[in-house]
């Protein structure tokens, strides 16, 4: 029997995502979810019918309400997670993200080779997230500020606030708002997409790698086996400097 | 030897007409038209959806404003066989109408007025005497010494003012204005009073449309739907609107207009001989009062007249291959299949290549291609078309209404038939027929209330508004009588988009350059042997061209 | 700037007569003389005489390029203030091929007389765009190019006013593919004021409130980020719109002529431009306030607003990918492109379970181990 439990690894807890960083990821994974699903509906609403006074519906101004508040946390989140990024810890460091080295970028090709392409070779370990999935979330970030400059930008008009505003000027940079507005519509497209795929491969990692990935966002640890750190297995896309 | 002139640009049109002209022992003995301005809309429709087509070809023109949408929906509706319902189609004739209206007023004083009034001499009339005449001619009420003299004061002193603004440089004092002063100044009265009428007789469009200039149109009926029991939506107060706009339109036309165009052309006689052309005539039919397929019911017959031989109309088919044709022998384009043939518009082709000189030039190249325009012709004819030669296959097919206005006209003028073949009977028969439009709106708005008082109140059938519905491939014609004359749409539509889209307008069939055979078109052939006193103000080329009312962004597109 | 546009430039006929060394008699009686030769009674002198002290009109020159004339026939159409006083008092219009009784030469010489003697000071107004294309014959005018005429014109201008979206954005013959490279005024003439006044036309009574705001107040209205004068175009359609009550309640018209339409639901579905388009319609209307296009149940179509022809279908709300076929919008790509990605990731969760067999095996087993080592 003892011996039997030498053949499991022993694991070691690694808080990898704090608190703020899981606050972050819920809340904006709620506030896209609820602006692609208003986002939808503004862009083409249901057949409604009502006998009611349309002065006593709100339907469509509700829908539209949702949006605007999901788009102002979205929003704030957003630039939150960007100050995280400098005084968070290392696995929420802006270095994560941006391949700024020949190695970040070799180590996104082995976990594509890997993860994608399933070549088989030895496995690749990494304790915050891979250094594919970190250039995918700077992709991301470039979205979310797409999407925030086109959708303030419409919202400048409207609004009276000087945040929005700020943005006023982005519709004449595409000719106006009907332009802006398509750009606005076709990077959703980008956002469902990623979603889909994103949770896809946290599922995908957790069964193949039983590290606790899913849960990693509830609790913020990961189980990390001890050899990994004692043969030094695991790679980072970029060393952290902290 | 005779003498090259130029007028470019022409003004008092809408857009750019160059007109070349030799002239010989006062006379002149050829004439040459170019339209020098081109934005190849037919290119820019290719692939588009059909139903949108009417938003662009609307934009063709603003001065005939919604005629193209006109044509373009009906074109559609050919090709997608679509009946519209009654309401609309009223709808529509009411809306063509309060165009007609509009545009034929405002082509009379301020495009036209200005070759026969003599803005200037004006200003020594006398306000009594003035006032005297136009009350002999119309009880239009604004006719008072009072109400002439203040005129003749803000004139005087906006000239003295030394800034003539639209007025500077005229030919005023020209030997050819024959104009006593007295109805110079009704003229330049009317002139004022007819550019804050105008104003309003379009808000019927705005009413049905929403806005005009350029209206709105619906493939299947129009968009405004009626709702008699609703705010929205065409209700008893916006038809009440209809029926004042379209009443004011037709008092200002019988009581003003009408009389300064008789007294103006009462003047000037001699031009019942002068300006005629080519003496063949041509007309699609409008207004149906039966569905826009039952020609027969058109309010305006449709036909075509040869040689001036008014005993015989002959039957025009715009969907046969050798009927309508566009050549373009002497115009900047190119033909796949060679440049010597003509294609009917289901055929058409609209490939631009430039070849004349390169700007700034002094003269083009008549010899060669010298102009945007095609040119159309009919079994090979060279035909004028517009109000004259609409009101003379109205008079052919013997319509009573016709017979009625056009002898009236002859009998107060003291002139014979024959003069309508000329600048005079063009002019003359604008005013004519915007007397009978003005009548018939009104018939056409007492329909539409009879039908509503009946229980019918559709506007549009959107059955096959959706493309899924349509055939793979799908041709069509639509036509519409343009204030400026026939005018025709043909569609080609492929896998519910347009595979090739023609128009052949009625500038283009009045304005185009000669064809192959040498045959002359109605503008050149019009100018040929008439007079011009003084080579250096050529006033008369104004009068014979702007007998035409010319449209060249309509001719062009 | 647009401000100094005053009298000091150009003097009046007063002050012209008065720097020549005459004195007050002196013009009066040259005004009496002048007045007799025109055949003015004497009640007339004295205001003659104000209409000559008082500053020149502004000069105007309005070059029609590629056009359809839309905007001349809206800007006749303004009710206030009405076109015939705006001509008598308030500029001088010395040059319009529309409405102008010169032709030919004699219409060019009155467009050269403006430039030289109100040089700096006439106001450039432009209806139509300028073709590009094969070095600009494909509109030409007295043999020259619009070009040409445009450079010559707004070379010593104050101001310009591009009319309409042709002058502003190219309008319908800038549409795809525009083949004669159909381009608006501003990028072609840099360093003068521009105003822009988009619309397919603009409103006849915007067209004056343009004029009006330069003559009453000597100075260019203040402009938006596109150079449009905020007091047209600072508001959406859409947030002016009467039918704003039913779009809020997702009450929509669905096809026209419905039920939906005849109660004057929103015209969203049925391709309504309205939310992307800045104008004043909703405010001000058409025609001296009788409807504009969604009063009258069509969609606005976004006349007023750049690329309009070719960012998406008159009916559709969805966005269609402009050059990809009108079939083609954005959704349909973004749905083909979820089932491309639905279908990858059931083949990668297939493969994944058939080539890493091994590793997930080795992960099971060890999990099996423990659940069965384990005492609870
Ligand atoms: C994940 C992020 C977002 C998604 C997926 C999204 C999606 C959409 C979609 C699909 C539309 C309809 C466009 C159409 O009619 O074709 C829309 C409209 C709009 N969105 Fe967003 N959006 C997002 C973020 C934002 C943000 C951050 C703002 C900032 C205020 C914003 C403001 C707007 C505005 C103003 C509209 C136009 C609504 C109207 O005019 O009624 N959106 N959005
Ligand atoms: C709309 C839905 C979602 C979005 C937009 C989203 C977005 C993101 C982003 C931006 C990160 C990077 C976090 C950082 O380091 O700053 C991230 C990481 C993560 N997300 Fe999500 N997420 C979504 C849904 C989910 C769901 C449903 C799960 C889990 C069931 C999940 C699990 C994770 C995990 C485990 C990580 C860290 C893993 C790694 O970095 O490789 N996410 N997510
Ligand atoms: N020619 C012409 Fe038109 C007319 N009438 C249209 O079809 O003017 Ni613009
Ligand atoms: S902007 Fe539109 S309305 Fe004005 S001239 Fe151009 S096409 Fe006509
Ligand atoms: S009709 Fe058009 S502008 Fe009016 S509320 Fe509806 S979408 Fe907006
Ligand atoms: S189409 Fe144009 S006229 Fe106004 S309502 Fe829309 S901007
Ligand atoms: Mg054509």
């Amino acid at each position: 029997m003892k011996t039997k439990y030498l053949h499991v690894h022993r694991l070691r807890r690694v808080y990898v995502w704090e608190l703020p960083v899981r606050y972050y990821h819920w809340l904006n994974a709620l506030a896209i979810i609820a602006l692609i699903i208003t986002g939808f509906l503004i862009a083409s609403p249901l057949a409604l019918q009502s006998r009611e006074e349309a002065t006593m519906r709100f339907t469509m101004g509700w829908v539209r309400v949702i949006h605007f508040i999901a788009a102002y946390i979205f929003f704030f989140n957003f630039l939150f997670r960007l100050y995280w990024g400098f005084v968070g810890n290392k696995y929420a460091s802006w270095r994560q993200f941006i391949p700024t080295s020949k190695k970040f970028i070799k180590e996104m090709w082995t976990v594509f080779k890997i993860d994608i392409l399933m070549l088989r070779g030895k496995e690749h370990i990494s304790v915050g997230h891979n250094a594919m999935a970190g250039f995918i979330y700077f992709l991301t970030f470039w979205a979310f500020l797409v999407q925030c400059l086109t959708g303030f930008g419409l919202y400048a008009a409207m609004g009276t606030w000087w945040l929005p505003k700020m943005f006023a000027w982005v519709p004449p940079v595409f000719g106006g708002d009907i332009l802006t507005r398509q750009i606005h519509h076709w990077s959703m497209w980008f956002f469902i997409l990623f979603a889909v795929i994103h949770v896809y491969l946290v599922f995908y990692h957790d069964y193949i790698e039983g590290r606790g990935e899913i849960s990693s966002m509830g609790g913020g640890w990961k189980f990390i086996e001890e050899e990994v750190f004692q043969d030094e297995e695991h790679h980072t896309p970029n060393k952290p400097t902290n | 030897m005779s003498k090259r002139i130029v007028v470019d640009p022409i003004t008092r049109i809408e857009g750019h007409l160059r007109i070349e002209a030799d002239i010989e022992n006062g006379k002149i003995k050829d004439a040459y038209s170019s339209g020098t301005m081109v934005r190849l809309l037919e290119e820019i429709l290719q692939g588009r959806d059909p139903r949108d087509a009417w938003a662009f070809v609307g934009r063709v023109c603003g001065v005939c404003t919604s005629t193209h949408s006109l044509a373009s929906v009906r074109c559609v509706e050919d090709a997608l066989g679509i009946t519209v319902p009654p309401n609309a189609e009223l709808v529509r004739n009411i809306m063509f109408c309060a165009l007609y209206m509009h545009d034929h007023v405002v082509h009379f004083y301020h495009l036209h007025a200005m070759d026969w009034v003599d803005v200037v001499d004006a200003l020594k009339a006398d306000p009594k005497k003035t006032s005297e005449l136009a009350q002999s001619i119309s009880h239009w009420p604004k006719s008072s010494p009072g109400y002439f003299s203040d005129v003749q004061t803000r004139i005087k002193k906006f000239v003295a003012s030394g800034q003539l603004g639209i007025f500077a440089n005229g030919y005023w004092g020209h030997p050819a204005y024959k104009l006593p002063s007295e109805v110079n100044l009704i003229g330049l009265a009317h002139y004022l009073e007819a550019l804050e009428w105008q104003k309003e007789i379009v808000k019927v469009h705005a009413i049905f449309g929403g806005k005009n200039p350029h209206p709105n149109y619906l493939v299947g009926g129009m968009a405004c739907s009626i709702g008699i029991d609703d705010v929205s939506g065409i209700n008893a107060e916006r038809l009440a609107l209809v029926e004042q706009l379209m009443k004011q339109g037709k008092e200002f036309i019988e009581q003003v207009y009408i009389p300064d165009l008789m007294a103006i052309a009462s003047f000037y006689k001699d031009w019942g001989a002068i300006g005629g052309g080519i003496g063949n005539y041509m007309s699609y039919g409008d207004l149906p009062i039966n569905g826009y397929k039952d020609a027969s019911s058109y309010k305006f017959p449709a036909g075509a007249i040869l040689n001036k031989d008014i005993s015989k109309l002959h039957e025009v088919d715009l969907r046969k291959d050798d009927e309508v044709q566009e050549f373009i022998t002497n115009s900047w384009y190119e033909y796949k299949g060679g440049n010597a043939q003509g294609l009917h518009p289901w055929k058409g082709e609209t490939s631009i290549k430039y070849t004349g000189p390169k700007p700034p030039f002094a003269n083009l190249n008549t010899k060669e291609k010298y102009s945007y325009l095609k040119t159309p012709r009919w079994k090979g004819n060279a035909m004028e078309v517009g109000p004259l030669a609409r009101v003379l296959v109205g008079y052919a097919s013997g319509k009573p209404e016709y017979k009625e206005v056009v002898d009236k006209a002859l009998k107060d003028l003291n002139i014979p038939v024959t003069a309508l073949f000329s600048t005079l009977g063009r002019t003359a028969a604008r005013g004519l027929e915007s007397v009978l439009v003005a009548q018939w709106g009104l018939e056409f708005y007492d329909k539409l209330i009879a039908n509503i008082k009946n229980g019918d109140t559709r506007m549009a059938d959107t059955t096959k508004f959706d493309p899924e519905t349509w055939p793979k491939h799908a041709v069509g014609v639509g036509h519409a009588e343009a204030p400026r004359g026939a005018l025709a749409h043909w569609i080609n539509i492929d896998d519910k988009k347009i595979a090739n889209y023609q128009l052949v307008v009625p500038t283009t069939w009045n304005a185009s350059p000669r064809d192959g055979k040498g045959q002359l078109s109605a503008y050149e052939s019009s100018l040929v042997g008439t007079p011009v006193a003084n080579e250096q103000q050529p006033l008369e080329i104004l009068r014979t061209i702007h007998s035409f009312d010319p449209c060249m962004a309509c001719s062009v597109h | 700037m647009f401000n100094e546009l005053d009298q000091t430039k150009q003097p009046t006929y007063y002050e012209e007569v008065e720097r020549k060394g005459y004195n007050r008699r002196d013009f009066l009686q040259f005004v009496s003389m002048m007045t007799a030769f025109i055949g003015l009674e004497n009640s007339a002198v004295g205001q003659v005489a104000k209409a000559l002290e008082t500053k020149p009109r502004v000069p105007v020159i309005w070059l029609h390029f590629q056009e359809c004339t839309c905007c001349s026939e809206s800007f006749i159409r303004s009710s206030h203030p009405m076109v015939a006083d705006i001509l008598l008092d308030k500029i001088s219009l010395d040059y319009t091929e529309t409405l102008m009784a010169a032709s030919g030469f004699q219409a060019e010489e009155a467009m050269q007389n403006t430039m030289k003697k109100y040089k700096g000071e006439y106001i450039l107004c432009v209806e139509g765009s300028v073709p590009m294309g094969a070095d600009g014959v494909y509109c030409m005018i007295g043999g020259k190019t619009s070009l040409q005429i445009l450079q010559e014109a707004a070379e010593n201008a104050k101001a310009i006013i591009a009319w309409g979206s042709c002058a502003s954005n190219g309008c319908v013959q800038a549409a795809k593919p525009n083949p004669t490279k159909a381009t608006p005024i501003h990028k072609l003439i840099k360093g003068k004021p521009i105003i822009k006044v988009p619309g397919c036309p603009p409103i006849g009574e915007v067209m004056a409130g343009v004029i009006v705001h330069l003559v009453a107040f000597d100075r260019i209205p203040e402009l938006d980020a596109l150079g449009r004068p905020k007091a047209f175009y600072s508001k959406r359609v859409h947030d002016t719109c009467y039918r704003r009550p039913f779009y809020d309640a997702g009450l929509y018209v669905e096809s026209f002529d419905d039920e939906n339409a005849k109660k004057g639901y929103c015209l969203y579905k049925v391709g309504c431009k309205g939310p992307t388009t800045y104008n004043a319609c909703g405010v001000m209307k058409w025609n001296n306030g009788t409807s504009f296009p969604i009063q009258s149940g069509h969609g606005c179509i976004g006349c007023s607003e750049e690329n309009y022809w070719d960012n998406g279908r008159l009916y559709e709300r969805a966005s269609s990918f402009a050059g990809f076929g009108i079939e083609a919008n954005a959704d349909d790509f973004g749905k083909v492109a979820l089932g491309v990605t639905g279908a990858a990731l059931a083949g990668h969760a297939v493969m994944t379970n058939i080539r890493k067999k091994k590793l997930i095996t080795s992960l099971e087993d060890e999990g099996k181990q423990s659940e069965h080592e384990l005492k609870s």
